[in-house]
């Protein structure tokens, strides 16, 4: 066989594989360098604990690679696993040390100091007396808000729009050679989640009946909020709304860090609440008297008892209105239909 | 002119309540509406063309109000989306909402003072008589009773009712309220920096603003669709609609049978009318003068 043939053979050979290569979307060329796909690529991948409860060990593997993790190597989180096939692996710790060399101080970097805020923060479980808070399973671990596929790019430049601003790539560029770093950057730093996917991650606990009244909150929150003219604007995905976030943390501050309103130093405190909706991005012309407007109002009896009967006022006098007028109408209609009808014979 | 009182020869026809003798015509059965013809674009004057105008851009800013209003309040249904998306976002949506409103309370404005002066200038001529304005009395009252009798096949015929009648007056004292409720409370959340500077509760003013804004407009919706619209564009013989809310005239059957005592009246201010039901009474057998 001449050289020339038996190069056409291994094209013909090779021409589906390219293909498919070609057709395989950017997303597969991922890194799964243990190989931990080749197992837990399969959706009925589980088995049933010893609490008698089904655990899925399934990834999708889409999910994974358009999330701000896509880069960390399965055992950067999954530290406890050292050979394939493994053994039952621990709950993945959060703080430990992972794969990015943070480029200031040059040490791997650690979410360490996010723990360090939360604990100070209403939602650690330790009070300021240093007790233990009650219910402490209800307070919010890391993966009860950062859901992987909530993130998602949004461009900042001129306007707050969804997507990777190019003119803020083409900055990037001028000193970021490699096109993947500056992608996978500024979609980890950029994300934010939108006020509404905000209200979502909040409502998994603030809008739990049971929750709430177990702590002695007086609202479901992100229901009321969704009652104002803030939240339904929100449902309707416009971006300069106020989110949660925007009133609940303190300017310069993370939501790691959010305080009660009890505490002095929270932003809804009584002495700072009047600021929050007169800053630069809300109402800064306004009184600070605006932040006395209920937020977070829930029209019923034991709440707002005044509100409460104006809102059964209204009702009643829509339906005492309306339906003696829908009898007449009704009446009035049956007549024309059947104009020698009548009930007992008539006059 | 009109009187309400019998003849003896009246008893060819029946009691007092069926009919009603004009000097010149002769006694007209109650029920003549059923042998009259009538021009689809309206016989007889009714609205002035400053109430045509008032109506129409009423009518307009309404639905406009309703449909941005709704999808907002209505923000977490499905369809909301998609009706925003319709008028441009929730930018423009908002900006929709309130020049329509702004057109809304001109409306009101302008209506307001053509009641006002045309009231005014019929007093000051002499010509006023509370009996054609929408001023409820209560004889309103007794028709209600009378009309469901009707309804019910327990009267003969229908109550001799005004210009107009109580289903006008409920809607028009309907409208009065909206209009007032909806637009007090939509200045309070139109303006908010302003009245949490002005209301000494401000959290009470703005709770009730948005109960009332909201609540009062889906009772405005509801009553406009179910009582307006099955009164002048569902009931047989109005569908699918009455062109009065262009031409401002109103069908002679429409007038005799909704209308009776406001016919009575036109009988006297157009002496072709007068001729007309003349003609109808002959054709129809009835005895005329």
């Amino acid at each position: 066989m001449s050289l020339k043939i038996a190069l056409k053979n291994y094209f013909i050979l090779f021409l589906p594989a390219i293909t498919i290569m070609l057709f395989m979307p950017a997303t597969s060329f991922s890194a799964d360098i243990g190989n931990c796909l080749l197992c837990h690529k399969y959706p009925g991948i589980s088995r049933v604990d010893e609490e008698g409860k089904l655990k899925l060990f399934y990834v999708n593997e889409d999910i994974f690679n358009n999330s701000v993790h896509a880069k960390v190597k399965c055992d950067g989180c999954h530290t406890d696993i050292k050979e394939i096939p493994h053994k039952h692996a621990i709950k993945v710790d959060c703080l430990v040390e992972c794969h990015i060399i943070e480029p200031a101080s040059k040490k791997k970097f650690s979410h360490k100091d996010v723990q360090t805020f939360i604990n100070k923060s209403v939602h650690g479980v330790i009070d300021n007396k240093g007790k233990e808070k009650k219910f402490k399973e209800d307070f919010p671990t890391c993966k009860s808000c950062h859901d992987n596929p909530l993130y998602r790019p949004i461009s900042f430049f001129k306007r707050v729009r969804p997507g990777i601003s190019e003119q803020s790539l083409g900055r990037c560029r001028v000193c970021h050679k490699s096109e993947d770093f500056i992608y996978r950057s500024y979609n980890h730093v950029t994300t934010r989640l939108h006020p509404l996917n905000i209200a979502g991650v909040c409502a998994k606990c603030h809008n739990d009946l049971a929750l709430v009244t177990r702590h002695g909150l007086s609202t479901k929150a992100v229901y009321s909020y969704g009652e104002t003219f803030h939240g339904k604007a929100a449902s309707f995905l416009d971006e300069r709304i106020p989110n949660c976030l925007d009133c609940h943390v303190s300017k310069g501050e993370s939501v790691h860090q959010m305080l009660t309103h009890k505490d002095p130093n929270a932003s809804t405190s009584e002495q700072n609440k009047g600021k929050i909706c007169t800053t630069i991005d809300c109402h800064p012309s306004a009184s600070p008297k605006l932040a006395k407007y209920g937020v977070h109002s829930e029209f019923n009896l034991t709440q707002s008892p005044a509100q409460y009967f104006f809102t059964v006022f209204f009702i009643v006098l829509t339906g005492g209105t309306l339906l003696p007028l829908m009898v007449i109408i009704f009446l009035d209609i049956v007549r024309r239909f059947f104009p020698n009808a009548s009930i007992g014979g008539r006059k | 002119m009109a009187t309400e009182n019998i003849p003896a020869s009246s008893e060819a026809i029946g009691p007092e309540e069926d009919f009603t003798y004009v000097e010149g015509v002769g006694k007209i059965p109650r029920d003549i509406y059923k042998y009259v013809k009538s021009d689809p674009l309206g016989d007889l004057p009714r609205y002035s063309y400053h109430i045509v105008i008032q109506h129409f851009v009423t009518f307009v800013t309404f639905l406009v109000l309703a449909a941005t209003g709704l999808t907002l309040h209505f923000a977490d249904l499905w369809w909301a989306p998609i009706i925003m998306k319709l008028f441009g976002g929730i930018d423009m949506a908002r900006v929709i909402h309130r020049v329509a409103a702004f057109l809304m309370v001109v409306a009101s404005i302008y209506h307001i003072s053509t009641i006002l002066g045309g009231t005014f200038y019929k007093i000051m001529k002499k010509q006023f008589d509370f009996r054609r304005t929408q001023i409820p009395c209560l004889k309103d009252a007794r028709d209600i009773v009378h009309d469901i009798k009707y309804f019910l096949g327990k009267e003969k015929n229908r109550p001799k009712m005004e210009k107009f009648m109580y289903k006008q007056k409920l809607h028009y004292i309907a409208i009065l309220w909206g209009t007032f409720v909806l637009v007090s409370a939509g200045t309070t959340l139109l303006f908010p920096e302003l009245m949490a500077t002005i209301w000494p509760n401000p959290r009470f003013a703005q709770d009730l603003a948005r109960l009332m804004h909201a609540d009062e407009a889906i009772m405005a919706i509801t009553v406009i669709v179910f009582w307006h619209w099955s009164n002048v564009h569902l009931v047989p013989g109005r569908f699918p609609l009455q062109w009065s809310f262009l031409t401002g005239k109103i069908t002679r059957e429409h007038q005799i049978e909704e209308h009776f005592l406001e016919y009575i009246r036109n009988l006297d201010e157009f002496p072709e009318e007068k001729e007309y039901i003349k003609k109808v009474l002959k054709e129809k057998g009835f005895e005329t003068n």
